[in-house]
């Protein structure tokens, strides 16, 4: 039975740790290759962005038209939808009201990213309602037919026909419509890959075709891929904010966006 | 005086090797494994925010792993409770749970302040975020909650103001706190997602100290007592505020019990049914009878001399690493103090060898099992030396020097001592002091 001393034991115990834990993280390479690369890119995106926002942003300032749908009453809450669109054609879905609380905020960040982006790549109301967020989507849909509606009304005979069909305008531009996927961006948590669907030079679809998998990383790319797609669509650049809290897929997508925009430029 | 001793041992006894060493080579192995499981993960560590969160994640997997070391040491394991010693492995316990707590609170901060970093937002709200929104966080939470209050009971200072049972039954939480927080480390842990052999090796970590728990603490002890009936036969008066319990039951052979061991029991009487006690067996086990000792020391203690005949007794056991073959001469000198007398007296009577015992009391009243052990000594042709206190309340000085005068060849001796915390202390420092190495000092010390 040696004698105990518990404080002398107590105190090397915590330095071991500490050293230990400090020395790990210190054995591990300060610097993501991807962020780097990321943040190297992002002096040639921005003029890439100045150079595309002839075609892209200033053409949409131009066309732009902003409608708001009616608000559509569901069971967990109301929604309403507000479109942005350029010559008739939808640039950017998103909810001015949502339902919220308790397990409604997690299903409106689930689906409503979702349902903005399926608006943009549908140019209609007849977009795929979100599993698990049913009557999210039924009033989604519904506000954003209304909205679509009062756009054709604005707009007259001419934007009545141009967005009048669903399937007619979304043939229209597959008609042009051409498909190119990005390099693979590594990221801590994995890898990440976008393909943009563009029409005419403007990106009509961004979407994520590897994004981190497992654990928290499925929570978050549910969360911020869906938001990032939409971002992609509306600025017309790789110029887009990463979402907080996945922060390193943000910047995967913005490498992995930049090398699609590239391709489509080249 | 001539031996008459029909078993005298070999004068060189084989020598069991304790697992003791391996152990914890064995569980910081595990450690270093989980370690490796980060860094396998782990691609690099950018700023601030990286720092912290790695921090918190290999704080949060050792977590989880002493958890998982924490449960299984209490598994009552045959091998750690006979062979390392169940007062060892429960100090063991005790050091490493409040190694666990601190990196609960260390995992705690260091992810919640490592999130916020990264997310740019008050610390508050990340708490708020993580514990209401990721998937398994309720849970865990509640865990958390659950963790802190055992080990907060199990401070010292807490402990002495408690009553034993409370400390007991929070402490029995300690499984509900594990299961829930199990959930957020496979949902949650970035070094599982998406890593079959590590979320694999989780599992088998886990399942399998919940097939030891269920295994040996629960299994084990129904089939024990469903076997072996057991009841209080007898109590008898020793010595002031000391009582003598013998249990009676079938087939007690089939125990495997050994003079020196002690059984957990539990009388199944008015006051003392919901507690389970420690007694060391104080005289070698019989087939059909088993004996305690116990000294008035607290409710529980004091209210066993009340037990009728007839009682039903659950015991766990047998439990305990101060047996014969600890032995590595043919020489054994037991030192006793007041209640500590009790696994020693079984081991006077069957330590092969030649046998010294020093009984360490107040006064000749104190003396429990007087009677027998001079009758033993006799028996045997062992010797008893008795250090009791002064006329005037002295104690007797047990020097290095007093041990060599009193025990020839004293260095050539095995000690077996078994005493309060402080006697063992400085009877081991007066031990090594006298010569003894310290693979030769056996002893057992509940210190709680």
């Amino acid at each position: 039975m040696r004698k105990s001393h518990p404080i002398r034991r107590a105190v090397l115990a915590g330095a071991a740790t500490v050293s230990g834990i400090v020395l790990l993280l210190s054995l591990k390479p300060a610097s993501d290759p991807a962020s780097a690369q990321a943040a190297g890119g992002a002096a040639p995106q921005q003029t890439a962005a100045s150079q595309e926002s002839p075609q892209g942003g200033s053409g949409q300032q131009t066309g732009a038209q902003t409608v708001t749908g009616d608000v559509a009453k569901t069971q967990y809450g109301s929604v309403q939808v507000r479109l942005t669109l350029s010559d008739g054609k939808i640039t950017k879905a998103e909810a001015v009201q949502a339902p919220k609380g308790g397990l409604s905020d997690q299903k409106t960040a689930m689906s409503v990213p979702k349902l903005n982006q399926e608006a943009v790549a549908a140019q209609s109301a007849q977009i795929d309602a979100v599993s698990g967020a049913t009557y999210t989507s039924g009033g989604y849909k519904q506000s954003l037919q209304s909205a679509i509606d009062k756009s054709k009304a604005a707009s007259g005979a001419a934007g009545g026909s141009g967005s009048g069909g669903g399937s007619g305008s979304s043939s229209g531009s597959s008609a042009q419509a051409r498909t190119v996927t990005g390099n693979v961006a590594q990221t801590q948590y994995g890898s990440v890959q976008v393909r943009l669907t563009l029409s005419g030079g403007k990106i009509t679809k961004a979407e994520a075709v590897q994004a981190p998998k497992g654990g928290l990383s499925d929570q978050k790319t549910a969360m911020s891929v869906p938001r990032l797609n939409q971002e992609a669509v509306s600025a017309q650049s790789a110029n887009i904010d990463a979402v907080s809290g996945a922060t390193y897929t943000s910047a995967g997508y913005k490498q992995s966006l930049q090398s699609a925009l590239d391709k489509a430029g080249g | 005086m001539t031996t008459v001793y029909e078993q005298q041992a070999p004068p060189v006894p084989i020598v069991r090797r304790s697992p003791a060493p391996l152990l914890p080579a064995v569980l910081w192995a595990g450690a270093a494994a989980v370690l490796a499981l980060w860094w396998q993960n782990t691609g690099s560590v950018v700023g601030t925010a990286g720092r912290l969160t790695g921090a918190g994640r290999i704080a949060g997997l050792l977590c989880g792993y002493a958890c998982a070391v924490l449960v299984g040491l209490m598994a009552r394991v045959p091998l750690l409770e006979r062979r390392i010693g169940s007062d060892r492995v429960s100090r063991w316990h005790a050091m490493a749970g409040r190694y666990t707590v601190c990196l609960l609170v260390a995992h705690i901060a260091l992810i919640i302040a490592g999130y916020a970093a990264q997310d740019r937002v008050s610390l508050v709200h990340e708490t708020l975020t993580v514990v209401l929104d990721y998937p398994e966080m309720i849970k865990a939470t509640l865990g958390t909650v659950i963790l802190f209050a055992v080990g907060v009971t199990s401070m010292r200072a807490v402990r002495r103001r408690t009553r034993h049972e409370f400390w007991y039954y929070v402490h029995l939480l300690t499984y509900a706190a594990v299961f829930l927080a199990f959930g957020h480390q496979l949902a949650l842990g970035a070094e599982f997602a998406g890593n079959p052999l590590a979320q694999g090796f989780w599992y088998a970590l886990y399942v399998g100290v919940a097939a030891l728990v269920m295994w040996f603490r629960i299994l084990a002890p129904v089939r024990l007592n469903l076997r072996h009936r057991l009841r209080v036969e007898a109590v008898h008066q020793e010595a002031r505020g000391v009582w003598s319990v013998v249990v009676q039951g079938r087939r007690l052979d089939e125990l495997g019990a050994e003079p020196g061991q002690f059984f957990r029991w539990r009388f199944l009487a008015d006051g003392l049914r919901w507690t389970s006690t420690p007694y060391s067996l104080s005289a070698p086990p019989r087939p059909t009878r088993l004996r305690i000792t116990v000294k008035a020391l607290g409710d529980h203690s004091t209210s066993v001399a009340l037990l009728r005949p007839g009682t039903r007794v659950w015991a766990e056991g047998p439990y305990g690493s101060l047996t014969a073959d600890r032995r590595t001469t043919g020489k054994s000198l037991l030192i006793a103090a007041g209640v500590g007398i009790t696994p020693l007296r079984a081991l006077f009577e069957t330590l092969p060898g030649e046998v010294t015992l020093l009984y360490r009391a107040r006064s000749a009243d104190d003396l429990a099992l007087g009677g027998e052990l001079e009758a033993i000594a006799r028996w045997r042709g062992a010797r008893v030396l008795y250090a009791l206190n002064g006329a005037d309340g002295s104690r007797p000085r047990l020097t290095p020097g007093a041990l060599h005068g009193a025990v020839p060849e004293l260095a050539d001796h095995d000690v077996f001592l078994c005493g309060p915390p402080g006697f063992a202390e400085d009877m081991y420092e007066a031990l090594r002091a006298a010569g003894i190495p310290d693979r030769r000092i056996h002893h057992e010390s509940f210190e709680l």
